[in-house]
């Protein structure tokens, strides 16, 4: 998992398996940039592999804090077989989802 | 047609997506299913199995936890059986998926449930001499599953 900034954009870019162990690593980052004020956040899954219900909760937990405090909170570069994921759970209508970085980074 | 099968057995110690994901992925590559059916079955063995090892115990004793991997006829079926508390998931409530997110009352609770029912084609359950025996039945002709399947 990498973190970066653009446009004041925070991107966090997670790569490989969204297990239980990476689930948790996720929600410890996630969590220290919510009380560290951050109010934009970027989750780039391009090179994500695999997500559960778990990994999905931290993204909700994300944007239930964000919306509280008028943040922002997207998703981009899923592919198919997790974007289904998203469809299946109805989370496709909460979160944007772009295609790139770059679409995302663009509209946020 | 030839019907080819995996089992193997872990315990509610162990990490479950690092014990399923390998055994999945191994069955899936020998025989030619697509990375979408993979990921269905893997992410359901997870989701199910992660429930049994976080509420199926009332002790804190290790547990065996059997599962088998058929694949026949274009179909695989997974068998997963266990000694856990009675479970039947086909009787878990649905989740709010049509509440907005902000009034849930529980925002991701049965998400995981939920997900296995979606991309199963069939489920059943029975409870037998103090086990929970969950069969699960998933079609893989209908996507390309089996496209790439090497020839017998």
């Amino acid at each position: 998992m990498t973190e970066s900034k653009e446009n004041g954009i925070t991107i966090l870019t997670v790569n490989g398996n969204l297990d239980a162990e990476g689930t948790q690593a996720l929600e410890e980052k996630v969590l220290a940039l919510l009380d560290a004020g951050e109010t934009s956040l970027l989750f780039d899954f391009t090179g994500l592999d695999y997500i559960n219900s778990s990994g999905l909760r931290i993204l909700v937990l994300a944007y239930q804090r964000l919306k509280k405090a008028s943040g922002k909170v997207a998703i981009c570069g899923v592919r198919d077989y997790i974007q289904e994921v998203f469809e299946v759970s109805g989370y496709d209508k909460i979160f944007p989802l772009f295609r790139d970085r770059a679409g995302a980074v663009g509209s946020m | 047609m030839t019907t080819h099968v995996t089992s193997f057995r872990m315990t509610n110690r162990m990490n479950c997506f690092k014990r399923v994901q390998p055994e999945v992925e191994r069955f899936a590559m020998a025989h030619g299913l697509s990375p979408k059916c993979t990921f269905h079955l893997t992410l359901c063995l997870d989701e199910l199995i992660t429930n049994i090892i976080d509420y199926g115990y009332a002790d804190f004793d290790e547990h065996p936890i059997d599962v088998t991997i058929t694949l026949e006829n274009g179909c695989v079926s997974v068998r997963i059986e266990d000694d856990a508390e009675p479970f039947n998931l086909l009787e878990a409530p649905p989740p709010e998926l049509e509440v907005p997110l902000e009034e849930r009352t529980k925002p991701i609770g049965g998400m995981g449930i939920h997900l296995v029912k979606t991309m199963m084609d069939g489920i059943e359950y029975t409870r037998k001499n103090g086990r929970n025996i969950l069969l699960l039945r998933k079609c893989v002709c209908d996507d390309g599953a089996l496209a790439g399947a090497p020839h017998e």
